[in-house]
């Protein structure tokens, strides 16, 4: 089981990454959340969701998904990690375990573009 | 103030280049709220050095759905009042993560700077090198030179550096709310752009029901009359003026949603590359985001194809020029040549009657956007509802437009939301006193 992400459903709105923040602090905050949109590419409206998975790093672009496997090398030219905080610093998804009701994310995404698999 | 704030206040001398720091005063919070009812409050303090005051609402930034906005207040040079400019997509968001709840920039500076507020810093840079270079070059120069592409800009082109009277502040690339002439304003002051980042935290009063609180809002919010809707297009059909969205669809790429913001109201049109292109484009400045109606529907109205109007938008944007007062000059003018239109940007002047009057940016449909409101359909209490609803969005830090599309973001349920969260205990009587205030 795990998360599913509809990037063509995706607004970029954030609102997963701050229910994820919230899941990790009991606060609101973005710097510890392990879904997260990019949206470095403003000037070229390329945007997608990224997500920090146990051994595996999801990348949800527009075009389709993308695992990479953590460790392996990754292609430089498709960067997709703007965060301040490096998505491989951060703990992995455990699709909020201790939290009533499953993944915050998927509860605050207002265009219901994550699910769980 | 404890929850939902970082707790500071920073006031920048623009003459000294000193910058004060102040703790937020709890007792000024529980007497204005925030946003808009706070940044008044430091206007007023500080008038005499002619500020202007940033601020977010006190619920934006958190999960309570449409919680995106900022507020810019400052004496408008169009209308000569002290006025309101929400500052939406990710910029009040990122103001509100700043270290800071409010920024006073007061005074004018001897030479051009521009200010790098971020993780609870001020700092006042030389923008000698930034000078004379439009909106898009300056936001790629504050970002490039950060090594950050997630900073937030709020930038001045020449039209506010050569004084134009139709001069705005713009959002990173893109046209903002901004139809009060702050642009001319910045540039007055010598401010070329405020640069706006942070990872802060806000602590929430009663962690688990402001969850639980906010999810039971956006399920209610969820099933309202613009549920699966998203884009200018919709945004146009709930004004009157269904015809845009055919018009604009042969170029439209994708909608994007301010944060947290439940309905697109921004669409992305390619003007250099193939629209259903979903692949990262090769083109580096491929299009155009759209996030103003009211531009796009006055070069609608001058007769021009929908591309002609993205790239004079686009040039706007640039340039720093307010996109609804460039269309209404163009009408009264007969100027309808897109080469034409594009190379006078910064020459345009006159009076403009689509500029704002009042204290809040015409840049919202003045009407509400949902028969689900209740108001009377001959449209008469249309004025006074849509003042009373814009302030209550302006305090709370509610996105102005989502603001007239939802009931469900009621008063009272946004009052329950921010006693929850700090632990304050706001009665509507001081929401009715705070709007009474900022609506003057």
């Amino acid at each position: 089981m795990g998360i599913k992400i509809d990037p063509l459903k995706c607004t970029a709105c954030m609102a997963c990454e701050l229910a994820c923040g919230y899941h990790r602090d009991d606060a609101f905050a973005f710097l510890s959340s392990c879904i997260v949109p990019y949206r470095a590419r403003e000037k070229k409206n390329y945007f997608g969701v990224i997500l920090k998975e146990e051994d595996s790093l999801v990348v949800a672009r527009p075009e389709g998904l993308e695992i990479n496997k953590i460790g392996e090398e990754q292609d430089p030219e498709k960067e997709a990690d703007a965060s301040a905080k490096p998505m491989l610093l951060r703990e992995a998804c455990d699709l909020c375990e201790d939290m009533e009701g499953g993944p915050m994310c998927i509860k605050f995404c207002p265009v219901d573009a994550i699910s769980v698999d | 103030m404890e929850y939902l704030s970082s707790d500071k206040v920073g006031i920048i001398d623009l003459a000294t280049r000193e910058i004060q720091e102040e703790d937020l005063d709890e007792e000024l919070v529980k007497e204005k709220i925030g946003g808009a009812g706070i940044t008044q409050a430091l206007y007023n303090r500080f008038e005499d050095e002619d500020p202007v005051v940033l601020g977010a609402g006190l619920l934006c930034g958190t999960l309570v759905p449409a919680s995106a906005l900022g507020v810019m207040t400052a004496k408008s040079p169009v209308t000569g009042k002290m006025c309101h400019v929400p500052l939406t997509l990710d910029a009040g968001v990122e103001l509100k993560y700043s270290g800071f709840d409010y920024i006073v920039i007061k005074g004018t500076a001897s030479e051009p700077i521009y200010l790098w507020i971020h993780d609870g810093i001020a700092d006042v840079e030389d923008a000698k090198d930034l000078w004379g270079k439009d909106v898009w070059a300056s936001t790629d120069y504050v970002r490039e030179t950060m090594g950050d592409d997630l900073i937030q800009v709020l930038a001045i082109g020449e039209a506010g550096e050569s004084g134009s009277e139709i001069a705005q502040v713009c959002i990173n690339y893109w046209a903002s709310a901004d139809r009060m002439g702050f642009g001319n304003l910045l540039g007055k002051k010598k401010v070329k752009l405020i640069a706006l980042r942070g990872m802060g935290l806000l602590e929430i009063a009663e962690p688990e029901e402001m969850i639980d609180a906010c999810q039971a809002l956006l399920t209610e919010v969820k099933s309202g009359a613009f549920a699966g809707k998203k884009g200018i297009g919709e945004l146009a059909t709930a004004i009157g003026e269904e015809d845009l969205g055919d018009w604009i669809a042969p170029l439209v790429h994708r909608h994007s949603a301010c944060f947290n913001t439940p309905f697109a109201s921004n669409t992305f049109v390619f003007l250099d590359e193939d629209p259903s292109k979903v692949e990262e484009s090769a083109v580096p400045e491929p299009g155009f985001l759209l996030t103003d109606i009211y531009g796009l529907l006055g070069l609608k109205g001058l007769g021009l194809s929908a591309a002609d109007a993205c790239g004079i938008l686009k040039a706007c944007a640039k340039s720093g020029v307010d996109p609804a007062a460039v269309a209404e000059l163009c009408e009264k003018s007969q100027k309808k040549d897109p080469e034409e239109i594009k190379g006078s940007l910064l020459d345009l002047k006159g009076p403009v009657e689509s500029v704002g009057q009042g204290p809040f940016s015409p840049w919202a449909p003045q009407k509400p956007l949902s028969k689900e409101f209740g108001l009377p359909e001959d449209g008469s209490e249309d004025s006074t509802w849509w003042m009373r609803r814009q302030g209550v969005a302006y305090i709370f830090g509610i996105h102005p437009i989502f603001a007239l599309m939802s009931p469900a973001l009621s008063e009272e349920k946004l009052i329950e939301l921010a006693n929850i969260g700090t632990d304050l205990d706001f009665a509507a009587e001081t929401l009715d006193q705070v709007i009474s205030e900022i609506t003057g």
